[in-house]
């Protein structure tokens, strides 16, 4: 079994460019609070999935739709119309977080394939085995936490469960275990948990400083500053320069994307099932160059041909201009 | 520090270029905007709110830049001389050639802003949903002229060789490889 790559599509045309460079599968989501990609202008309508759907299926590819942010307490309607949209518009998956979105789902939608969102931060045999077995999830996508190593342990400690685990290979780097973190809620009152973005955009600021560069500020905080030419990140506060014990660093992690093209023979050696690539929020330019890359990178682990050269061909698209293998094989500080 | 191209048009041709600021390309562009909002009436609905918000695209490599205000029907765009720039919601600045490349999807714009190539400040949700409307509008040059059938399908073709052309010429990088 060939691995999957799953590709973001942030809009219907960024569908059509991930299916037409190579995706086995999208991801999407809704336009609204459901989607843990809640940007201004992003996202997809009820009308828009359902005409994406068929774009995929004709073309040999799944699409998988995300409504993996919390449900508010008492006022649960916006994610079970979500859930019942994406049933209505044939999708192949949904993928999701809250206990109550799936128990939900389970319920009311049982022909839907449920895939446990990253926001769920399941990374114990004993977290899968209770999704698996009381909401009869099918895959589990695993927090950017984990090392190749951990993730064979795990893979093997599942099996008996049939469930399928997927990892993230390229794009944004969260450091945190997902779905728990409040960072950004201290500095704009928001929940990433519940209002789908981590550094809401009408909180962020860029200020010129002449000389000294460009400040990014989120809340009103200065969260880092790049000097003039120097490479840039995103404003997100887990990638942001701090002064602790008396240094200046980037505490939890330097502006970097997670790049784990080299890891790819290991990885399916470990027993991952499906390849995700983060960036929802990014245009189709990054969309179609890095699908085509990993495209071409199963294809040759597939074929037992030498890997490509991956790191150099994204260089280009990459956070902070510097690529990491992330937790995967990481030695943390 | 990146060593990279910029994509910034040769100073010959920057120079060459100085007379279009005295066209009047703010009438031309706002009808433009305005006819294809009328041909394609969705296409504004991402902006949301932020269709009211003015935008300030500042070609780093012209004399000249533009303030749009993407209000569908009532769309406008001005032109002014960068020696009396006006305020506005949003402040884009970059080469010419990277510019049309966002528009036509060809450059991803948080990769030209990791890497410096763009400058952005101001309100940061309304250049984010204006960005994801233009990614989603799959805007082609006949769009912006008004031009239909099969000279549409020449025209777009003409010109977007034309523009990939001009960003080797001018050593602008490939998407993948920029730095």
């Amino acid at each position: 079994m060939s691995l999957e790559l799953v590709c973001p599509a942030g809009t219907p045309s960024a569908l059509r460019a991930a299916v037409d460079a190579g995706a086995h599968s999208v991801y999407c989501g809704f336009r609204d609070e459901t989607n843990a990609r809640n940007f201004p202008g992003l996202n997809f309508s009820p009308a828009e999935l359902k005409e994406g759907v068929r774009y995929a299926h004709q073309r040999g590819a799944k699409v998988l739709v995300a409504v993996n942010t919390f449900a508010k307490a008492g006022a649960m309607e916006p994610w079970k119309k979500a859930v019942a949209n994406v049933e209505a518009a044939g999708a192949d998956a949904i993928i999701v977080a809250d206990i109550a979105v799936l128990d939900h789902a389970a319920r009311h939608h049982p022909d839907l394939r449920l895939h446990l969102s990253v926001q769920a931060a399941a990374a114990t045999p004993e977290a899968i085995a209770f999704y698996a077995d009381t909401f009869g999830v099918r895959r589990v996508v695993l927090p950017r936490v984990l090392s190749v190593e951990e993730i064979k342990k795990l893979n093997s400690a599942v099996a008996s469960t049939g469930v399928e685990t997927e990892v993230f290979v390229f794009g944004g780097l969260c450091p945190m275990a997902e779905g728990r973190c409040a960072l950004s809620s201290y500095a704009t009152g928001k929940s990433p948990n519940l209002v789908g973005v981590c550094s809401p955009p009408d909180f962020v600021e860029y200020c010129d400083e002449g000389a000294d560069g460009t400040a990014t500020r989120l809340g009103g905080f200065t969260i880092d500053r790049f000097a003039p030419g120097a490479p840039a990140g995103y404003p997100t506060l887990c990638k942001g320069s701090f002064v602790a014990g008396g240094k200046t660093s980037h505490l939890f992690e330097d502006p970097v994307s997670l790049n784990a093209a080299s890891l790819l023979p290991r990885l399916r050696e470990a027993g991952v099932t499906a390849l995700k690539i983060e960036g929802r929020q990014r245009g189709k330019g990054y969309i179609a160059e890095v699908v085509r890359t990993f495209r071409k990178a199963v294809d040759a682990l597939e074929a037992g041909r030498p890997q490509v050269e991956a790191e150099a061909m994204l260089a280009g698209l990459v956070e902070g201009g510097r690529q990491t293998s992330g937790a995967y094989q990481k030695t943390w500080r | 520090m990146v060593d990279q191209p910029n994509g910034e048009l040769p100073k010959v041709l920057q120079i060459l270029a100085r007379p279009a600021g005295l066209l009047p390309l703010g009438i031309v562009l706002t009808q433009a905007v305005r006819r294809m909002a009328r041909r394609r009436p969705t296409l504004f609905e991402r902006l949301d709110e932020h269709r009211h918000a003015s935008f300030l695209v500042e070609p780093s490599d012209l004399d000249f830049a533009f303030v749009l205000v993407p209000d569908g029907e009532q769309a406008s765009v001005r032109s002014y001389s960068k020696r009396a720039l006006p305020s506005a919601d949003v402040h884009v600045k970059g080469p010419i050639l990277m510019l049309l490349g966002l528009l036509d999807g060809t450059f991803d714009g948080d990769a030209l802003f990791f890497n410096r190539v763009l400058s952005v400040s101001g309100k940061t949700d309304a250049l984010v949903a204006l960005r994801n409307t233009i990614e989603d509008a799959e805007l082609k040059p006949s769009d912006l002229l008004g031009v239909t059938g099969r000279g549409a399908a020449f025209l777009d073709s003409a010109v977007l060789r034309a523009l990939a052309s001009a960003r080797r010429v001018v050593g602008a990088p490939n998407m993948g490889a920029m730095p």
